[in-house]
């Protein structure tokens, strides 16, 4: 009977201990073969700065610790660098690199035309994208009203005024360097899909 | 009472009166003192007029009580006079270069912004400075602090109503326990009663002794198997569910260097989550957003919803902006090194959701992993996610399935199954 009482102890013993390898607030869990979870690669997305991470399993040439994953070139030893500055991007349509300078709005509405045809198409894409990056903002129907836009304070409605009249490169000008309070959101959207936004916009600077 | 604490009540209220009647006879002094037509009456149709060219031109950058680009106009038409206000309208570079030091100073304040020049006539401009008279006269608005205050308390109540069902059932379980410890109580009593009686029958008897019994009951072989498969099968199960626990990082919530919400940005502002994770869309990785995008907003919002001081936390953006210095942020969902996972694929190919693998996150303060990222979760999925058919790439596919099946196309039928389609 004995026996019987400590082989159920100890397997209690064993769920409580495993029950604890579950991975909660800053624990990520017990981890089987850690090396599959670490990336040996520079990984872009997670960076373990600390050189004696996962030591005690390291079989490294260069003795650091088997997390570690850092590039101890680049500033800040991440593992992402901006491209080297001057680099131009080249894309399939062409787009060459933009130079208008941030404060010249009036010359970029003057010379600047939309490569792409107001399509139904076009306008839905542009719908989109104006859904992800600016309705927050402008809100749905271009009144500056988005949830964002109420605490963000001027916002204006495209509608009315002096922004209904706004030419196409003067918006797209905007989208890539911002306006005002607006700041510029080139980073975020190609000069394809800003052309696309700025058809959608006109749709909404169009409306009543 | 007596007479001194009645005095110490009112005390406050005489205060306040007080005060308030102060403040109406200060601004009464000031307006009647600046302008003398203050007590006219406000030109109803100029102010209709106005506030339509206001909204429609100036709110951009003016706001009558606070400072949005340009600096807040409640009382514009006292500070300056309406010829100025007329020429700064119409042309604010001309006056700024003619070296009027009012202008200068201004636009110095406000970091050398440009006005746009507005081409309005007399009227317009005289409609505008009446809304604005207007809106000066009824004083800042307290519409957003109700708002702020009612937020409040909705989130208030609905900590009070999930608090009251704890306690509730708290209470239920303390009155259930007590309820037996009473009935307990009186068994025990009454048998004891009952055991002080000597005129007992045989059945009562064993009714009375029966506890020797439930001794027995418990010795008994069937008791004991009984128990023993229960016990070990509560304990094999919770051996079986560790073991799934090892190397699943289901729960992990670490803490992020900055307390970002994303219950605050995508629930609360219902920011789309592509604005911020711009790989999504078109890449392997849904990227996580550098500073610069954080300052879209964070450039004017410093504060938190209902806040009067300036966030710490928002304060490290501008810290990591300033000093050009990255965010570390921790990594919350990762997959090994030997599985492949495309966002883009999945997202505008496949037309899924975000929450369907990340979990609301919308609803979280603190991001975890809500999933648990198995590949046994990934396949379940491919053997019932119906093949999003309407960009016409698979119609070919389609039709050949329809031939042999009468089910939907699903993941599994195109390959989503294969191992080279993860493993490679």
């Amino acid at each position: 009977m004995n026996k019987g009482n400590i082989q159920y102890i100890l397997l209690i013993l064993i769920g409580v201990s495993l029950w604890s390898c579950k991975a909660k607030n800053d624990f990520p869990g017990l981890e089987y073969a850690p090396n599959m979870y670490h990336s040996v690669p520079y990984e872009g997305l997670s960076q373990v700065t600390d050189e004696n991470a996962g030591k005690w399993l390291s079989n490294r040439e260069d003795g650091l610790g088997e997390y570690y994953n850092s590039n101890p070139n680049n500033p800040f030893k991440m593992n992402m660098r901006e491209p080297v500055p001057n680099t131009v991007s080249r894309t399939e349509d062409g787009f060459l690199p933009y130079r208008i300078p941030k404060d010249s709005f009036a010359l970029a509405g003057r010379i600047l035309t939309n490569p792409l045809d107001s399509t139904a198409a076009i306008v839905s894409e542009g719908k989109k994208l104006f859904q992800i990056y600016c309705v927050h903002c402008h809100g749905e129907t271009g009144h500056g009203d988005g949830p964002v836009g109420k605490v963000f304070l001027g916002v204006p409605p495209y509608n009315v005024g002096r922004v209904k009249d706004l030419p196409e490169g003067h918006i797209f000008h905007v989208i890539t360097k911002g306006y005002g309070r607006m700041m510029a959101h080139g980073s975020q959207v190609s000069p394809e899909e800003r052309w696309k936004i700025v058809r959608y916009v006109q749709v909404l600077q169009n409306q009543n | 009472m007596s007479a001194k604490s009645k005095s110490r009540r009112h005390l406050p209220a005489i205060v306040f009166i007080f005060l308030q009647f102060l403040s109406t006879s200060l601004f009464a002094q000031d307006a009647g003192s600046a302008t003398p037509a203050q007590g006219e009456e406000l030109n109803a149709e100029m102010v209709a007029a106005g506030e339509t060219l206001f909204n429609n031109n100036c709110k951009v950058c003016h706001a009558v009580h606070s400072k949005v680009l340009g600096p807040p106009l409640a009382n514009v038409y006292e500070r300056r006079p309406i010829e100025w206000i007329k020429s700064f309208v119409r042309n604010s570079q001309q006056v700024i270069e003619s070296g009027d030091e009012y202008a200068v100073n201004l636009f110095n304040e406000y970091n050398k912004t440009m006005m746009t020049p507005f081409d309005f006539s007399d009227e317009e401009i005289l409609s505008i400075i009446e809304y604005i008279k207007s809106e000066t006269l009824k004083g800042p608005p307290v519409e957003e602090k109700v708002t702020v205050a009612a937020t409040e308390t909705t989130v208030q109540e609905q900590g009070i109503s999930s608090g009251l069902l704890i306690t509730f059932l708290v209470l239920l379980l303390i009155i259930l326990v007590l309820i037996l410890v009473v009935l307990f109580v009186l068994v025990s009593v009454l048998t004891k009663y009952l055991k002080l009686k000597a005129e007992l029958s045989a059945e009562d008897k064993e009714i009375v002794y029966q506890e020797l019994e439930f001794g027995k009951f418990i010795k008994s072989p069937g008791f004991v198997w009984v128990a023993t498969f229960i016990l070990t099968a509560f304990i094999f199960k919770a051996v079986i569910d560790g073991l799934y626990n090892v190397g699943i990082q289901q729960g992990y919530a670490p803490t992020q260097p900055i307390a970002f919400s994303h219950k605050v940005h995508a629930g609360d502002f219902k920011i789309d989550c592509n604005y911020c994770h711009t790989g999504v869309r078109k890449s392997r990785n849904a990227n996580l957003p550098s500073v610069n995008i954080c300052m879209n907003c964070h450039v004017s919002i410093n504060k938190v919803t209902g806040a009067t001081e300036p966030s710490v936390e928002i304060q490290k953006i501008y810290d990591a902006n300033e000093n050009n210095m990255p965010i570390e942020w921790v990594r919350v969902h990762n997959l090994p090194d030997l599985a492949y996972f495309n966002h883009a694929q999945h997202f505008e190919v496949g037309g899924i959701t975000c929450q369907t693998c990340h979990g609301p996150v919308e609803e979280m303060d603190v991001l975890r992993q809500q999933e648990n990222l198995t590949m046994g979760w990934c396949i379940d999925c491919h053997r019932k996610t119906e093949i999003r058919t309407d960009n016409g790439y698979y119609d070919k596919l389609v039709k050949i399935h329809a031939e042999k099946s009468d089910k939907p196309m699903v993941v599994e039928d195109i390959g989503g199954l294969e191992c080279s389609k993860c493993h490679y």
